[in-house]
């Protein structure tokens, strides 16, 4: 009888503290000598997580009404500009958003300090109006003296990412970082075999309303990510060669920890969050434990020319050549380096297989699936 | 008698390229050698990132014998600081490390920095997402 198992009898067995919880690195060196039966008779639950710099996040503060009150049209925190278009206390700060005058400071390092409990200086101004009189305000707020702090990314978790080498002559400063020329290096961004969507490539168990791990607390997703690609190429393990599939999250920021939400700053390029995200797969069947068996070597992705505006593929590689610390290309040795930490994602995965196995954790079956076959669209530059 | 540890750059004029400087060193001057970074073509202009430890005199005479040689030495002074217990391990520094200071440990994946092979390029300044690398002018 192939096994067949329910997400709710999943969460029965974690009530009772005897669900089999691995994570996604043990599980993929268990399927070294175990069959995909044998996987999915013993095993319930797989966390996966990552770890990474993702710049489509931000954060939905309420700042609560000063007497006389104001509606904020143009505001800042700690001097970077936050988007105050909503209601009048209401503002979205934007992680990638720089300060003007300092551009290795950012809407990241305000949504650090602010999860990290520090004061932040709020300058807001308004036209005035009958039931908002106030038109400037300046003074500081905590996590403790608003009323929510709402992390809201667009995008996170990109199912695999290219790696970023440079064919120039001239080193490149980008958002894969530092790119040495002449092929100096290779960058790329992805926690490989640990990584939340290609340990589940079709979605069967990651949807709106799966409950998650962000940024030290329990979170949710909310929908797809922006950018949502399925219609991309796959490998023959079934899992995406390129960037594909995204998730859009979203949780209590005032529950997170700077541990696991980190304001970054790259070179020439500007300000990004590195965002802690951990995902449960339930392994409810054969197939999904053949997925979750996924290992480094099978995770192909392509490296691609960030010395060309058209960003070309030179090649192709795979995570367990690229984790080596060295690829050969070309008839060339080239170092490379992560911009996503293992070690952080290897973390956040270790606390998910913790508290599954307590009990304290129970899986959500998706409210709805994602759409499959869903292609992108790209910007036409039409001459007025 | 007193002991030292200096940290230079030798640039080796074309015409003693040749010549086995570094066993000279080490045999005639009695003192220990650590290469960091070699850069020699035979026939060009040569660098070599060294540090040489002994006791005093012994130094002076081998810098004193280098010189004859032509050898032009500028001691390396900067250092680079790292912000170890902030780092986050990703690895964005390691890429641009060629003297190997910064690596990922390929088991534990943590960031692993060796002062010791520091050339204080200053890549990783530029390359760490955190800030966590600042250049040292301290006195050697």
């Amino acid at each position: 009888m192939p096994v067949k198992k329910s997400f709710q009898e999943i969460n029965e067995k974690i009530k009772k503290g005897k669900a089999v919880v691995l994570t996604a690195e043990e599980v993929a060196a268990m399927g070294r000598d175990h069959s995909p039966a044998e996987v999915a008779e013993k095993v319930d639950v797989v966390t996966t997580a990552t770890f990474g710099p993702m710049c489509s996040s931000g954060m939905f503060i309420n700042t609560g009404h000063a007497t006389p009150p104001i509606r904020m049209e143009k505001a800042s925190l700690n001097g970077v500009p936050v988007f105050s278009g909503i209601a009048a206390v209401d503002l979205y700060i934007g992680a990638t958003e720089n300060h003007p005058e300092d551009p290795a400071y950012g809407g990241a390092h305000v949504i650090e300090e602010l999860i990290a409990g520090k004061d932040v200086e709020l300058v807001a101004h308004a036209k005035g109006t009958d039931c908002y009189p106030l038109k400037n305000i300046k003074t500081s707020i905590n996590r403790s003296n608003i009323n929510e702090m709402l992390m809201f990314n667009p995008r996170n978790a990109y199912q695999n990412y290219p790696v970023a080498v440079n064919t120039s002559d001239r080193i490149k400063y980008t958002y894969m970082g530092s790119l040495l020329p002449r092929l100096g290096n290779a960058n790329y961004s992805t926690s490989g075999e640990l990584s939340p969507l290609l340990n589940d490539p079709e979605m069967r168990t990651i949807g709106i309303g799966t409950r998650i791990f962000l940024g030290g607390t329990t979170g949710y997703i909310s929908w797809y990510g922006t950018q949502f690609k399925t219609d991309a190429e796959v490998n023959e393990h079934g899992v995406p060669v390129s960037n594909a599939a995204t998730l859009a999250v979203i949780g209590d920021a005032s529950a997170m920890s700077p541990e696991y939400i980190k304001a970054a700053y790259y070179e020439k390029y500007g300000v990004s969050m590195f965002v802690g995200i951990g995902v449960p797969i339930p392994v409810l069947d054969e197939e999904m434990a053949s997925r979750v068996m996924i290992r480094n070597e099978q995770i192909t992705t392509r490296i691609i020319d960030y010395s060309d505006p058209d960003h070309p593929e030179l090649g192709r590689t795979n995570y367990r050549e690229l984790m080596t610390g060295e690829i050969e290309f070309r008839q060339k040795k080239i170092k490379t380096g992560s911009l996503s930490s293992i070690y952080k994602a290897r973390k956040i995965a270790d606390i998910l297989k913790i508290q599954i196995s307590e009990g304290s954790f129970l899986l959500t079956e998706p409210l709805e699936h994602f759409p499959m076959g869903k292609g992108l669209n790209s910007l036409e530059i039409r001459s007025q | 008698m007193a002991r030292t540890k200096r940290r230079m750059v030798l640039k080796f004029p074309v015409e003693t390229v040749d010549e086995p400087i570094t066993y000279n060193l080490i045999r005639e001057f009695d003192v220990l050698i650590n290469i960091l970074n070699a850069d020699i073509t035979h026939g060009r202009e040569g660098n070599l990132l060294i540090e040489m430890a002994g006791e005093k005199g012994k130094v002076q005479k081998a810098l004193a014998y280098l010189e004859s040689k032509k050898v032009v030495i500028s001691p390396v002074v900067k250092t680079i600081l790292f912000n170890e217990s902030e780092c986050i391990h990703c690895g964005a520094c390691s890429s641009v490390c060629f003297p190997e200071a910064l690596m990922m440990d390929p088991a534990s994946r943590e960031l692993q920095f060796s002062p010791d092979k520091c050339m204080a390029c200053e890549l990783c300044i530029k390359a760490c997402p955190l800030g966590l690398f600042e250049l040292n002018f301290g006195v050697n």
